[in-house]
């Protein structure tokens, strides 16, 4: 139950953080990627030397991300790019979206779940090499 | 309504990061929630294996032993406790492995979570409105409505497909791994970037 709770809050701040940022605004993300307004680029850019400083901060006590180069880097980081420019959303942020009350956002949701679905089949069916997803457990 | 200025934005997502990593135990990363959630029933069936033989681990390691001389015969059984010498017989070390496990409903709630955060923000700043379309540029772009919500559906898919791919997304590969110099996520977010910036540079152009 703590488990759940620790989650719901963390979810809660995220959905907060990225909305006063303006992520979930698809005016302000297309801003971003045609390079009009980099405010948000910076946002993004300042995050990670947040993070690379907390880290070197903490001594390496932050949990290391095991992320490896595999073949499915390169397309997969493509269709992600593309998707992204035409949704304007990321998986976070077609939530954050929906949070603005963007309904059409249920309709990307809706994309994401069956990609996700869809990559499951294909890499056990053809790919199966090893991918490294976000978090393993 | 207004947005935070770039360095105050920079530093709560930054701090958040930080806080996600020492409170949930692991770097944060959507696209890994999205697979646990997606993929439940595989994961709850390996999840109660997992279990099954952490609590019958002796029986488990006696079937596993008379399968294998069943197999093999009685000669290799000599070899295997030469093999093993710490596991042989009665004397079992057990696993005391920490377990970092984080069940897919968990997951779940991160994710739903997110869009009360935004809610609460939309009620902070002049109150939440129900919009049918993400702003009248998107729809403009778009096209008619349908070719607005087809957009959406197939754009969601490649975000899902083209994450799962990558193996991971935005606060993964870009925040997560990125912080940590991780030469697979400096590559990605550069492709997923440059990818994002090209094509919606070739939106602008022909529409």
């Amino acid at each position: 139950m703590k488990q759940y709770i620790i989650y719901a809050i963390l979810g809660i701040l995220m959905g907060f953080i990225l909305a006063n940022i303006g992520y979930a605004n698809y005016d302000e993300i297309h801003k971003m990627f045609v390079l009009e307004d980099l405010r948000m680029l910076f946002t993004f850019a300042g995050a990670v030397a947040i993070v690379a400083v907390a880290r070197l901060i903490t001594l390496g006590r932050l949990p290391k991300q095991n992320k490896i180069m595999q073949p499915g880097l390169l397309p997969g980081s493509m269709l992600f790019g593309f998707g992204w420019a035409i949704t304007g959303a990321c998986p976070s942020l077609a939530f954050v979206q929906l949070g603005q009350g963007h309904v059409p956002a249920i309709m990307t949701l809706f994309g994401i779940f069956i990609g996700v679905s869809l990559y499951k089949k294909v890499h056990e069916r053809f790919f199966m090499w090893e991918t490294g997803s976000c978090s393993s457990a | 309504m207004e947005y935070w200025s770039w360095w105050i934005g920079a530093i709560a997502l930054g701090l958040f990061a930080v806080v996600y990593g020492f409170l949930a135990g692991k770097p944060l990363g959507v696209s890994g929630s999205w697979m646990r959630i997606v993929n439940w029933r595989s994961d709850k069936e390996l999840k109660e294996a997992e279990t099954f033989f952490k609590d019958n681990q002796d029986e488990a390691i006696d079937d596993l032993m008379a399968e294998t001389l069943a197999e093999f015969g009685e000669d290799v059984a000599d070899e295997i406790k030469e093999l093993s010498p710490d596991n042989a017989d009665t004397d079992r070390a057990k696993t005391t492995t920490k377990s970092s496990y984080t069940p897919a409903g968990a997951h779940l709630v991160f994710l739903l979570a997110m869009v009360v955060g935004s809610f609460i923000t939309a009620m902070l700043h002049g109150g939440f409105e129900i919009k049918f379309e993400l702003s009248e540029l998107h729809s403009s772009m778009s096209g008619q409505t349908w070719e607005m919500w087809a957009g959406l559906l197939f754009g969601g898919i490649m975000v899902g497909f083209g994450t799962q791919m990558a193996g991971g997304c935005t606060s993964g590969h870009g925040l997560s791994g990125c912080a940590q110099f991780v030469p697979a996520s400096l590559f990605a977010t550069f492709v997923f970037m440059a990818s994002a910036i090209g094509f919606s540079l070739f939106m602008k152009l022909t529409s």
